[in-house]
């Protein structure tokens, strides 16, 4: 055993350069794994806990998304109930200059019934007099990180926008919790007096709910039947935490999908594996044959090939722990920016160092390592101590296994097709169909690759003439290393053709739809909490004021009440619509004139394309909505696209929703102008009549359309940085994969060089060889990567979002794979062509 | 002389952590907080003032402070005696109120204390509350009386107050009573004007009904009985009261079976003198007041003293109560030792029996309700 670590010592520090590119792989998927799952973790943590501080220590709460509860509730509860543990919240979300790009949680609280509930409301250092912080109007008390932050103290006050309306909030106090959670919990939250917080919020008369403790047991039962007998229509009452569940559930996809492209990352990583440990034991063929002839056993061998892989996954993964920590807190604010803009607030102090998920990380970079240099291992332990010497046996065995891989590779294709197809709705389940299909195109290369050389032969020869076509019959003839090297590289860019394609199609397809959906001049909306959904009531006045202006000639209106279900969330909409607005909805199906004819005829409601998906409704079914005046059952008109959200929306027409809501009030407001007029220009008219104190967000066409493109582009950073890393994993593989081959090739070129080839001629040689393979694997990927972007728009992104998209492929996502491949490649060769250009043929004879 | 409850209310506000002693330190040292905070801009007690009932049975929200204070004795059909206590303070936290559309908005807190004490069962039940005076959960108002903190309630049966009906609830502990006015409210201190401390405004607005006979239900320990006995109602408003230097008091009310009253309340200062503005009044059969100087006419030792179990402060425990002039001569006994209430702001208050000579050298018995303030520290729980 002494013998074969020595001999492994030796190989390793012989090949450094393989060495470090391996630990360098393993450590780039390790840290993209890890630094997705923390910032995705620290998301889920940030919302979880501040929802928790905020709910505290209830057991229960009453909660009603079609309109506040009625404030007088709670004192029916306690008087007719005897439910003594009970406390009126009043929440919503504002900002402040002072503190810029942070979502405020407004909480307005009772101190009088908080006792059972939050206590840093009435301990941990409120420092705050109970009756300045009732008496005060519209004080605030803030966690002193906050305070900081803003640089006020206590007697200052806090510009905060809410809905529009600018307020002055004095700082009454600030609260510095030495609890870690609860720090962690306030950080975004504003401590107001329930009057107060009514007023700002603009909900004076209701609460957003009532949290409980009610007891376990026949006894809370009966109260939890006593409370539901008292609730309005439309109001629920929920054990703690299921709320914060559904909410979460909001982001499962998103979560899905960004730890699946974190795990392509990996499986990157695992190819550069198998390509450095395959390639160390053909290196080592008569090595181990050797060995094998003196005695080894073929247990030994194989242990001896794992012990270097695990030696390898255990330093890439150390690395790539530190790394993914360092790479967590860029990409948490990437993916907390999309949660804000498309989901919910939540805010993120810091990322977590959660020993789980290093450990986690860790153990899967190490293991996918182990698993990656299995094969070859088993090649090495299995050979024939004879026969394992000879070079030839082993390329005639590779040359015989392309059929076989390329077999393989479509059973593969086939396998995650049909996971696919019968997979029904499972996202986890569509990745796994969707890396089958990768690993059985990846078993294809091989067969594709020695195809689009041998066409590509003549070609080289007319150009390189000699040296052309050694250059590709080198390819060919040691076909057991660049196999797998090609086939890395055709994976790699593959994928990153397949996201390219993807983020482009979803892209066109939602300029298509603004497009067709923006049918007005100008939108009119509050500022709110997330970028794509208009929040907060406009004020009548100001309504009035803007739909007389003398250019406009025509208005709709819009609201938005968000209802959330144990099911999922999803937007109602009440549409006000003005006759040229009503061609803006494109149907999946049925005839568009005769939808619209009995949607403003109120019978019924429109739904989009994720919210059908979800609830797997679709045209002529019923829809029960919860509402005010009890539950509605309304019949699905149509199925109309929308990209505006992926938790889906049921609109329906004015007139029906005031039958059913007590809620006069306006989300947002379009409004056409007369022809030839400037939109720009009444824009700014429309603006100069906005009140001191108010703010309104009012966008032409154009505008609104660049800022919804914006919040896309911003959404698919996260994507696009995972692309990219994704993209240097594989670099980094075909790097060493391609300059080990060249390197190994020394005695070969060295007896060219000796044969009189000239340093530039090797130059040559060498560039063309890795060039051809970086040209053959970016032609290989482009198809490939087609096929895996139809299977991410037509299967992932319909089960993650429920949308459909229109595929579109620009020549220059293609060109550039092609391009990335070959400049790769052509890299990889660098290094070998200069070091052998510099070797004097007689000491790159001697060999080893 | 019940000041504890604005003491006890700024204070409960502050803590009320169910667990975890970290956050309790934070709660509010109402000490601090009613030293700190100053008069200006509440109403008052200057000056004797012109009672007007049944308004005064009301609020008077520019006080700062303000409670409803109802003690008594009762008897089971089968001779089970009990006591209890039902207080409901009002305070203002500022002087005017806010300006807010919101409904919640108010300057009115309100604070209850429920307590009974089944004497025979060795058990003493106390409960505590807090609602702001709004939204319905908590308030007070004159015509008809009607003074209440969730379902806890003190209100008129008629418009001119009495009859009132007391109802209040907690766990299973229930108490629902009949109050008659046995006799007509008398006027604390002079004219209604009771004096605390030496400065001018340090006093409250007190009157009293000495006699109130009762007759409701009681439930307590999973029996419900029927009950009858006598109460007491203390109506007091101030917005300052105690003086520095002053640490607390042991205030007495005493109902004596041949229908004499008798209120005495002990000032202590910081040595456990007893202040100068101690004070005293006995109400004759008939409702007529008669005052008493506290140096001269009456005098009030302990006879035994007890030992809270919380933390070992020491409260004393049995009193030796003399009128001289009178010929008054009478022992104060609780009924149960241990009638502490460990709630926001720890003190003492609870039923006692009284025996021996009074007017006309005749033997009599009675009831009372005693409260001892000033001999704990902190609650132990809010």
């Amino acid at each position: 055993m002494k013998l074969l670590t020595k001999a492994s010592l030796r190989y390793l520090r012989q090949h450094v350069m393989q060495l470090v590119l391996s630990v360098l792989g393993v450590a780039l998927g390790v840290a993209v794994v890890l630094s997705i799952d923390l910032a995705t973790e620290s998301a889920r943590t940030g919302f979880r806990i501040s929802a928790e501080t905020v709910s505290g220590r209830a057991t229960h709460q009453i909660t009603s998304d079609v309109a506040p509860i009625d404030e007088r509730l709670l004192a029916r509860l306690r008087t007719e109930l005897g439910i003594r543990e009970s406390a009126p919240v009043v929440e919503g979300f504002g900002s402040s200059p002072l503190l810029p790009g942070q979502a405020l949680r407004i909480l307005g609280i009772d101190p009088f019934s908080e006792g059972p509930f939050r206590p840093f409301v009435v301990g941990g250092g409120l420092g705050v007099d109970v009756a300045d912080f009732v008496t005060s109007r519209r004080g605030i008390i803030m966690s002193q990180t906050m305070a900081t932050r803003a640089g006020l103290a206590v007697g200052d006050s806090l510009p905060v926008l809410v809905g529009g309306q600018a307020w002055s909030l004095p700082v009454v106090g600030t609260v510095d919790p030495t609890d870690a959670l609860a720090r962690a919990g306030l950080s975004d939250v504003l401590l107001m007096d329930i009057a107060g917080a009514q007023e700002v919020l603009d909900l004076v008369g209701g609460l957003t709910r009532v949290d409980l403790r009610l007891p376990e047991g026949a006894a809370g039962e009966g109260m939890e039947m006593a409370i539901r007998e008292r609730l309005a229509p439309g109001a629920s009452l929920l054990a703690a935490g299921t709320r914060t569940d559904a909410m979460g559930g909001m982001i499962d996809a998103f979560d899905v999908n960004l730890t699946a492209l974190s795990l392509l990352a990996l499986i990157f990583g695992m190819f550069l594996i198998y390509n450095a440990v395959t390639f160390s034991v053909v290196q080592r063929r008569q090595l181990l044959g050797r060995l094998r002839a003196i005695g080894v056993t073929r247990p030994e061998i194989l242990r001896l090939i794992l012990w270097e892989a695990a030696w390898i996954g255990t330093a890439g993964a150390a690395l790539g722990v530190v790394s993914g920590l360092v790479l967590a807190r860029g990409l948490v604010r990437l993916v907390t920016r999309t949660i804000n803009d498309l989901y919910f607030s939540v805010s993120v102090e810091s990322v977590p160092v959660e020993p789980v998920l290093l450990v986690k990380a860790a153990a899967l970079g190490v293991g996918a390592t182990l698993l990656a240099a299995l094969p070859p291992a088993l090649e090495a332990a299995g050979a024939n101590p004879r026969v394992a010497a000879l070079r030839s046996v082993i390329e005639s065995r590779a040359r015989r296994m392309v059929p076989r891989a390329a077999a393989l590779g479509v059973l593969s294709v086939a396998v995650g097709w049909l996971v696919l197809e019968f997979s029904s709705r499972s996202l986890a389940v569509s990745f796994a169909g969707l890396f089958f299909v990768i690993a059985g195109l990846a078993l294809v290369t091989p067969a594709g690759a020695l195809i689009l050389v041998r066409i590509s032969r003549p070609l080289l020869e007319a150009v390189g003439g000699t040296l052309g076509l050694i250059a590709s019959r080198g390819v060919v003839s040691a076909l057991s290393r660049t196999a797998p090297a090609i086939a890395a590289l055709v994976v790699a860019v593959s994928v990153t053709v397949g996201l390219g394609v993807m983020i482009q199609s979803f892209r066109g397809t939602l300029e298509r739809w603004l497009d067709g959906t923006l049918r007005a001049d100008i939108y009119v909306s509050l500022p709110g909490a997330t970028a794509t959904r208009a929040a907060g009531t406009l004020w009548p006045d100001l309504l009035d004021t803007f739909v007389a202006h003398p250019d406009v000639v025509g208005h709709s209106t819009y609201r938005g009440v968000d209802l959330l279900e144990e099911v999922g969330g999803y937007r109602l909409v009440a549409l006000d619509l003005d006759p040229r607005g009503e061609q803006a909805f494109d149907f999946m199906e049925g005839d568009a004139a005769g939808i619209m004819q009995r949607f403003t005829a109120a019978e019924g409601v429109i739904v989009s394309e994720p919210f059908a998906f979800r609830r797997g409704s679709s045209r002529g079914d019923l829809v029960t909505i919860p509402t005010p005046a009890g539950e509605q059952s309304l019949e699905v008109l149509g199925v109309f696209y929308d990209y505006g959200s992926d938790q889906g929306a049921v609109m329906m027409t004015r007139a029906l929703y005031d039958r059913f809501f007590d809620d006069p009030g306006v989300t947002s407001l379009a409004l056409f102008v007369g022809p030839g007029v400037d939109s720009e220009a009444v824009v700014r008219d429309l603006l100069g009549q906005v009140s001191a104190g108010r703010t309104v967000i009012a966008r032409t066409n154009d505008s609104l359309r660049t800022a919804s493109l914006e919040v896309f582009d911003r959404t698919f950073r996260v994507t696009a940085v995972l692309r990219f890393l994704a993209f240097i994993v594989a670099f980094v593989g075909v790097l060493s994969a391609l300059m080990a081959l060249e390197l190994e090739r020394s005695r070969e070129l060295g007896v060219m060089r000796a044969w009189g080839l000239t340093p530039g001629q090797l130059w040559r040689l060498v560039l063309t060889q890795t060039g051809l393979m970086g040209l053959v694997s970016g032609v290989l990927a482009v198809p490939m990567g087609i096929v895996l972007s139809i299977v991410m728009i037509f299967v992932v992104n319909k089960r993650a979002f429920g949308w459909t998209l229109q595929m579109q492929i620009g020549p220059e996502i293609l060109l550039q794979a092609v391009g990335l491949a070959l400049v790769g490649a052509l890299t990889a060769g660098i290094y070998p062509a200069w070091r052998m250009a510099r070797t004097r043929p007689a000491l790159a004879l001697r060999g080893e | 002389m019940r000041a504890i409850g604005a003491l006890a209310m700024l204070a409960a506000v502050g803590c009320g952590a169910p667990e975890g002693g970290e956050t309790l330190q934070a709660r509010l040292s109402l000490v601090e907080t009613l030293a700190g905070t100053d008069t200006v801009g509440y109403a008052r007690a200057l000056e004797p003032r012109a009672f007007d009932f049944p308004v005064d049975h009301g609020p008077h929200p520019a006080f700062r402070t303000e409670w409803w204070y109802v003690t008594g004795n009762l008897t089971s059909e089968a001779g089970r005696e009990f006591g209890f206590q039902f207080t409901i303070f009002r305070n203002a936290l500022s002087p005017t109120a806010p300006e807010s559309p919101s409904a919640w908005a108010t300057n009115q807190a309100y604070m209850g204390h429920f307590t009974v004490t089944d004497v025979e069962g060795r058990r003493f039940y106390a409960y505590e509350r807090f609602a702001r005076g709004a939204v319905g959960l908590a308030g007070a108002q004159a015509e008809p009386l009607r003074v209440w903190l969730e379902d806890w309630t003190l209100e008129a049966a008629a418009p001119q107050a009495f009859p009132l009906r007391l109802e209040a609830r907690d766990d299973d502990v229930a108490l629902r009573l009949d109050l008659a006015a046995g006799k007509p409210s008398v006027l604390q201190g002079d004219r209604g004007l009771s004096q605390k401390g030496p400065e001018p405004g340090n006093a409250s607005y007190y009157y009293a009904h000495t006699r109130l006979p009762a007759s409701g239900t009681l439930a307590v320990g999973g029996d419900t009985l029927r009950v009858t006995g006598t109460a007491w109602l203390d109506r007091e408003w101030s917005t300052s009261a105690l003086s520095e230097g002053q640490v607390g008091w042991d205030w007495f009310a005493l109902q004596l079976d041949d229908g004499w009253d008798l209120m005495i309340y002990r000032l202590r200062r910081a040595d456990g003198s007893a202040d100068a503005l101690s004070d005293g009044v006995l109400v004759d059969p008939d409702g007529v007041r008669v005052p008493l100087d506290w140096g001269a006419d009456v005098t009030m030792e302990p006879t035994g003293s007890w030992t809270s179990p919380i933390d070992g402060a020491v409260y004393p425990s049995g009193w030796h109560i003399t009128v001289p002039g009178r010929g008054w001569d009478l022992t104060v006994e609780p009924r149960l030792s241990n009638q502490e209430l460990d709630v926001s702001f720890r003190y003492w208050e609870g039923a006692v029996a009284v025996g021996g000579v009074g007017e006309g050298g005749a033997v009599v018995a009675g009831s009372g309700y005693v409260e001892l303030t000033g001999y704990a520290g902190e609650p132990t729980r809010p």
